[in-house]
């Protein structure tokens, strides 16, 4: 993921017609001077530094930390500062998809949240970094919202009658991430012990954290599912 | 538009039975009925409910072409060019087939050459050249 | 655009979607329209997205937002999941009425 901005080296992957495409429209663009090099290199500096474990620390630091559990709740934005994630940057207006508006979700033991875009794809990009390929899918976006608790246990989640599943579609310009409870087995953990468990798919709401699971043991995302369109 | 749920249900079923892979034939009919005008105009990307089946969720990285599309949408947007719910209208306004055809940010940068154009910033032809000699240039690179 | 627009709804107002006819652009989901929530938390007053979505911006109608919580079995004919469950999405002011206001 280091190398997705301009003057990409030499590879043996085929050429697609997207790419030709977008290089075309990037070309033209900076050309008219609509936007310069410079931004583009900026705006990819930022994105590639994106990471869901900004969100797996703000879950972590509120286990551990009430008061900042307390202000992450109470303004999601403003307490992102904290983990060094600043929703204005990288253009000083936030990214023109996702905006500046950031809501945490909690789970308690009666209420668990789950995060959906049915219209588009809406997605917390700058503390989760780039969405899931199947998050992004008309069949996840036409089902979550009606058949929660099976695309869940699909996931392998299952959950008990008297917890209400509330299913958030995020469909303006708020961003949502879910603060999944801490899992029993942590007592005595550390934040970085703790931050280790909550995977992407925990602060999406389509997982659950568990002490035996690290993010580390979740597949890492192969590039590519199909190289795009083959020519 | 349906009201009851068990219209709205009936009204989303046959909006899913349109994508390209199980769909009505339309052959531009010389009339059609009120109903189905109002499936055909329905918002394409107002899919929540259609019904579909289980399919695994796979991961995938960003390619190098969606990553720069994301950056180069973006950066249209940060400079003021256009607006990223432009980019979403503009996205429905591809058609059905092209909505669900093409990979999600190829739907991106499709509409981004798009807008261009529309704004007199470019002209197709010279969008056309810019391919051609874009892929020329990274043909030659790759050969 | 530079003034906050007053909430006409405040939290806990039982609100309907209104279920008009769209041709175009809108970012209010047709499972919700015709529907009766409550109203949970306002949001920032934002431009309406069926003209920001067309380039209006400086003329744009700047309203404030609303999430609106729903009962999953009122908005899905055989919903499958339990009483309990919810479903919470946004909807400008331009969307909403009061409850009972607009006849199914």
């Amino acid at each position: 993921m280091s190398t997705t901005h301009s003057h990409a080296p030499l590879k043996e992957s085929p050429l697609t017609e997207f790419e030709v495409l977008e290089l075309a429209v990037r070309e033209l663009a900076i050309e008219k001077g609509l936007f310069s090099a410079d931004d583009h290199r900026r705006f990819a500096e930022w994105a590639e530094s994106r990471t869901y474990t900004v969100g797996s620390r703000m879950v972590a630091r509120s286990w551990l930390d009430p008061a900042f559990k307390e202000r992450l709740l109470r303004d999601g934005t403003e307490t992102s500062k904290e983990v060094g994630v600043d929703w204005l940057q990288p253009t000083g207006q936030g990214t023109p998809s996702d905006y500046t508006y950031f809501y945490v979700l909690e789970n308690t033991p009666k209420l668990h949240n789950v995060i959906v875009c049915t219209l588009c794809s809406c997605y917390p990009r700058p503390v989760l970094g780039m969405s899931p390929d199947w998050y992004r899918t008309p069949n996840y976006r036409r089902r979550m919202v009606r058949w929660p608790r099976q695309v869940l246990a699909e996931f392998g989640l299952h959950l008990p009658p008297d917890v209400e599943v509330r299913v958030h579609d995020s469909n303006q310009k708020s961003r949502f991430m879910v603060m999944p409870m801490r899992p029993e087995g942590t007592e005595g953990w550390s934040e970085d012990q703790l931050a280790a468990i909550v995977t992407r798919d925990c602060l999406i709401g389509v997982a659950l954290p568990r002490a035996d699971v690290t993010a580390s043991q979740v597949p890492k995302q192969p590039k590519g599912r199909n190289g795009g369109n083959k020519r | 538009m349906a009201s009851t749920p068990t219209q709205y249900d009936s009204f989303q079923r046959q909006a899913a039975n349109l994508t390209p892979a199980d769909r009505l034939p339309l052959d531009s009919p010389y009339e059609i009925s009120n109903e189905l005008y109002g499936l055909l105009r329905k918002v394409l990307h107002d899919l929540g409910g259609q019904p579909d089946t289980p399919v695994p969720f796979t991961e995938k990285g960003e390619e190098d072409w969606e990553m720069n599309t994301y950056l180069t949408c973006e950066c249209l947007g940060w400079r003021g060019v256009w607006n990223s719910e432009e980019r979403r209208r503009r996205e429905n306004d591809l058609g059905a087939t092209q909505y669900f055809g093409l990979p999600y940010y190829a739907r991106w940068i499709t509409t981004a050459a798009k807008a261009l154009v529309d704004r007199g910033l470019i002209t197709t032809d010279e969008l056309g050249r810019k391919m051609d000699e874009v892929r020329a240039r990274l043909e030659g690179q790759r050969s | 655009m530079t003034t906050t627009p007053t909430p006409r709804f405040q939290v806990g107002d039982q609100v309907t979607v209104r279920d008009a006819t769209t041709m175009f652009h809108t970012r209010t989901q047709g499972y919700v329209r015709g529907h009766t929530g409550t109203v949970t938390e306002h949001r920032p007053a934002w431009i309406v997205p069926e003209d920001e979505a067309f380039g209006i911006i400086e003329n744009g109608r700047y309203t404030p937002f609303y999430v609106v919580r729903f009962k999953q079995t009122d908005l899905w004919p055989d919903y499958t999941g339990f009483e309990v469950d919810t479903l919470e999405t946004e909807c400008s002011e331009l969307w909403l009425e009061p409850a009972g206001k607009e006849k199914k």
